[in-house]
């Protein structure tokens, strides 16, 4: 008797009491879909994350000052000197200095624009390019040039897409548009990543303020911690004490999240993997119940020659085969969920979070749901195999 | 003669708290291949545990018990399950087909134990069923079938694998008198084309049928002769008085 006859009959026992089966399985279907959609979800979501950081350059270190209170201070010209010094590793840098305030537009006035002093090397760290005009120029930060780059939102928003040589006020200055940026977002909106306006540091910090970071790119992602290990000795030497500045990787905060996510998505995982023990109880439960109804069955063919490791290997192949299949039809359950799953999102949030089930998460949720299915069913079939033939046979 | 069967002083303890039970107590026969052999008595004579013994479904506490020479008293669960599968042929008062199964698949049951190939099975099984005239029903499950149809299908069941001896445990006990009748006479075409039956009855109109009658009382062969001698029949029990109360 093969293993294949085994699995044979043990699929007809199944289909002669579909309701049972599928009652049966219920658990090892829910289990197995919960944890497909959590995994997929668990991926898009780092996936998302993972998009938004590289827009931003994984090659990046943000180096922020708190120079208040220390009697020691970092000018910017500090600042290019060590990236200078340090460039076998450090390669870009700019200075970042957010303003607060409102964007003027003849009489308009707009709040939700985010408005950054840079230098001219920053577009090419951001990954912005120029659609129209020009960018920053370093002659711009030397003569603090009362000029600005702005973002397409602003240009289509204000101006109509003509926003070139056209003047707009920030904090009571006056600046002259001299460049619009490539529309980065797929929907143009208020607030969004196109609804921007940088400046030259030096315009911006004559204006408002203060340089608060320090936007730094690296020659080689492989060198993280030299080159940041590099800032901070030049940092500290400036400083003398490392209380008032902080570096910050962006490759390191992309870990940080991916590994929050993952241990997110592990114990939702764990949660919706403890349906599936239950479900193995059920199914354990269930074998049980079989195995003493067929008692009889049981009788009789050890009568014509059924060895204990016939009935007990009928038993297994049959829990097996049962969570197998819940298995399977958690798994199509799960893609389906999944595929709702996104269009919710994308409904909710207007952002495109992909809930990708990826192939290792289903062999190994159909891994589990069988071995489920085996451990489960292992001790009715080794109680089905130990019946006592004589008894089997006149059970009723 | 061959001695396909032997029993030599059998007996068969069941421990029921402090009291033992001898359902058999020094049972010692020998049946040769080719006989047909009714082994006869009242409820609690041990005839049971006989079948249950012959048919290797149970083993001797004492004594020794030979099926065609070899020694079953020592052999272990997969081995008695082997000498079931090939040397035993099982007839049931309840028939016992597998319900969920059709008749051809109930027939082939004994021989996918015994690792028969698919296709080899199935036409064993179609000649088995041809054989007990069911051959036009091989693909209907046993509820659809009359009671003498169903012992009929066991019968092919039984007969399929070749067995050396064919174990009948009251195969008219659920059969009206003329379905009974049927398979007696299915049960002596088979002995007369040449295999060895073992018949197991409380019934003396039943057990005459056979060639030799073994009639147990208490755990102890009374009788061991020719089933048309006139103290075959008689039950010394009945002979002694009315309601035949033992002493």
């Amino acid at each position: 008797m093969s293993i294949l006859e085994s699995v044979e009959l043990a699929l007809k026992n199944i289909v002669s009491s579909k309701t049972r089966t599928l009652l049966t399985m219920l658990g090892i279907i829910i289990g197995v879909a919960a944890v497909i959609v959590i995994v997929g979800l668990g991926n898009g979501l780092e996936q998302y994350v993972t998009d938004s950081f590289s827009d931003m350059g994984t090659n990046t270190l943000t180096v922020s000052v708190m120079s208040r209170g220390s009697t020691r201070s970092l000018s910017v010209d500090d600042m290019y000197e060590i990236v200078e010094e340090n460039s076998e590793y450090l390669d870009l840098c700019s200075p970042i200095a957010p303003m607060g305030g409102y964007v003027k537009i003849g009489s308009e006035t707009i709040s939700s624009t985010s408005v950054q002093g840079v230098s001219e090397d920053y577009f090419e760290i951001s990954g912005d390019t120029v659609a129209k005009g020009r960018g920053l120029q370093y002659s711009d930060m030397a003569s603090r040039s009362k000029v600005c780059v702005i973002g397409a939102y602003l240009d289509l928003a204000c101006f109509g897409g003509n926003a070139v040589g056209e003047t707009l006020r920030v904090g009571g200055q006056s600046l002259t548009v001299v460049g619009v940026l490539e529309q980065t977002d797929e929907d143009l909106e208020e607030g969004g990543a196109d609804d921007c306006l940088y400046l030259p540091y030096s315009t911006a910090s004559r204006i408002s303020g203060e340089i608060s970071s320090y936007t730094i790119t690296m020659r080689d992602e492989d060198h993280i911690d030299e080159s940041v290990a590099a800032l901070e000795n030049a940092l500290y030497a400036v400083f003398a004490s490392d209380d008032y500045y902080t570096v910050t990787s962006m490759a390191e905060m992309l870990d940080t999240m991916t590994s929050m996510i993952n241990i997110l998505v592990g114990v939702l995982a764990g949660i919706a993997a403890i349906s599936l023990v239950v479900g193995g109880i059920g199914i354990m439960n269930i074998m049980l119940v079989s195995v003493t109804e067929r008692t009889r069955e049981i009788g009789i063919r050890k009568s014509l020659g059924a060895k204990e490791r016939y009935i007990m290997e009928q038993f297994v192949i049959e829990a097996a085969c049962t969570s197998a299949l819940g298995g399977v039809i958690g798994i199509l359950l799960g893609d389906v969920l999944s595929v709702v799953a996104t269009q919710v999102v994308a409904q909710l949030m207007e952002e495109t979070l992909t809930v990708a089930p990826t192939l290792g998460a289903v062999l190994m949720a159909f891994g589990i749901s069988v071995g489920i299915g085996i451990l489960f069913g292992y001790l009715p079939a080794k109680k089905a195999a130990r019946l006592n033939p004589i008894d089997a046979l006149h059970y009723d | 003669m061959r001695a396909l069967i032997e029993f030599k002083d059998v007996c068969k303890y069941y421990y029921m708290g402090e009291t033992v039970v001898k359902a058999a107590d020094g049972i010692s026969f020998q049946v040769f291949q080719g006989e047909f052999v009714a082994i006869v008595g009242q409820s609690g004579s041990g005839k049971s545990t006989c079948m249950n013994i012959i048919g290797c479904l149970d083993v001797p506490s004492d004594g020794t018990y030979l099926l065609d020479g070899r020694d079953v008293g020592q052999m272990n669960k997969n081995e008695l399950a082997e000498i079931r599968n090939e040397l035993l042929g099982f007839i049931f008062q309840q028939y016992n087909l597998l319900p969920k199964l059709n008749l051809l698949e109930n027939v082939e049951v004994p021989l996918m134990y015994a690792g028969v190939p698919k296709k080899e099975r199935r036409e064993r099984a179609k000649v088995a069923l041809e054989l007990v005239g069911l051959g036009d029903k091989m693909k209907h499950k046993p509820n659809e079938l009359s009671g003498g149809q169903q012992q009929r299908v066991s019968i092919a069941r039984a007969l399929v694998g070749e067995p050396s001896v064919i174990l009948a445990d009251e195969p008219t006990g659920a059969l009206d008198s003329r379905t009974g009748r049927e398979v007696l006479a299915l049960l002596q075409e088979l002995h007369a084309a040449g295999h060895t039956v073992v018949l197991i009855t409380h019934d003396n109109s039943i057990a005459v049928q056979a060639q030799r009658i073994i009639r147990l009382e208490d755990g102890h062969v009374i009788y061991d002769g020719p089933a048309d001698a006139p103290e075959a029949v008689v039950t010394p029990r009945a002979a002694g008085g009315f309601g035949g109360v033992p002493s």
